[in-house]
């Protein structure tokens, strides 16, 4: 090889080093998400008046002063919710295992305000850990929530005097200015929550 | 007594009439989670194999401990959950039907009492299929 295509080579070879340094670390693990949309700047979370599971009128300034995780169910679902909000639990565990500080709060809020009393959501929401929030109230005021956040729920009848409701099954991020700052989409999974939430707390 | 007839007769037959070496029906994996306080639903999940020879329709499916158990099967499409009921499940020979978190699941309403092990026996219209017994798995973990 001759002395210039060497230089070449080698300087190409260590840019591309460089690069494999910047995306990778060294035992090979990505340092960017895996799973998670980062909206760059954060989304402003509309004016919104509703409960949370101690009865207490709460606004979008709930959202303030930690980070949170927060999920759109219902108490009677009995497969995704639970699911969800029990992988949600073993996020928090496992984040907190490996020591990272600040550890985000679990938001539960509810798209069956008409089953979902603040109490009930209260239980429900403590079932699956201490420090959880449950957010319910007035349907109008919970789609000016969901809305703006592009969340979708509509009530489904079934044939038992009883009824269902279809939801977004996204986990939204939100960050302590409480503005909106990511999104995971199905399938969940507990790992990409754990790669990727150190990250994106970390990010400027 | 009349649920072990149908449960023999219903062994008898499909036996009958295919080729097995073991039971035709064979479960695996059960588990019920249990419901959140207060909540009046609960969740089992199982895989079905289908080992009678010929193709098996469970139409129904019952628990002495609630009042109604309903084959559900949860879908996630363009990022919206929908949960729907299923009326008939068909399960060819040699499948395994899985029913697991987040797709088929069995949704249990109503307890009667409260219950610490729960039965469920799946039905062909009147014959018994098969009659499982699980107890109660933390929903939360």
């Amino acid at each position: 090889m001759r002395p210039r295509n060497f230089i070449i080579a080698f300087v190409a070879g260590a840019a591309i080093a460089v690069g494999l340094l910047f995306t990778l670390d060294l035992v090979g693990k990505k340092v960017v998400p895996v799973q998670a949309t980062v909206l760059p700047a954060g989304n402003e979370l509309p004016d919104f008046s509703l409960l949370n599971q101690d009865g207490d009128t709460i606004d979008r300034r709930i959202f303030e002063g930690q980070w949170d995780l927060v999920f759109f169910g219902f108490t009677h679902c009995p497969d995704v919710c639970p699911t969800t909000m029990a992988m949600l639990k073993q996020v928090r565990e496992r984040l907190a295992s490996q020591g990272q500080e600040p550890l985000p709060r679990i938001v539960l809020v509810s798209v069956d305000p008409e089953r979902d009393t603040p109490e009930a959501i209260g239980k429900y929401v403590d079932y699956f850990g201490e420090g959880n929030l449950g957010i319910t109230g007035d349907l109008t005021e919970i789609r000016k929530l969901t809305g703006d956040l592009g969340i979708y729920f509509a009530k489904i009848e079934t044939d038992n005097d009883n009824y269902s409701v279809d939801h977004s099954s996204v986990v939204l991020v939100i960050n302590p200015q409480g503005r909106f700052r990511a999104l995971f989409s199905a399938p969940l999974s507990v790992d990409n929550f754990v790669h990727d939430l150190p990250l994106i707390i970390a990010m400027p | 007594m009349m649920r072990r007839l149908l449960l023999f007769a219903a062994l008898f037959v499909i036996v009958s009439c295919g080729e097995p070496a073991g039971p035709p029906l064979v479960a695996s994996k059960i588990v019920v989670t249990a419901p959140a306080p207060d909540m009046p639903m609960a969740a089992a999940y199982l895989e079905i194999a289908n080992r009678s020879g010929e193709a098996i329709r469970v139409t129904g499916v019952t628990s002495p401990q609630y009042s109604s158990v309903e084959m559900h099967e949860t879908t996630i499409d363009d990022g919206i959950a929908r949960m729907r009921k299923i009326a008939a499940l068909d399960i060819a020979d040699g499948e395994t039907v899985i029913f697991e978190r987040g797709g088929k699941h069995l949704m249990l309403m109503r307890p009667n009492g409260t219950p610490n092990i729960v039965t469920l026996n799946f039905y062909s219209g009147e014959l018994l299929l098969l009659s499982v017994s699980a107890e109660f798995t933390a929903t939360a973990n």
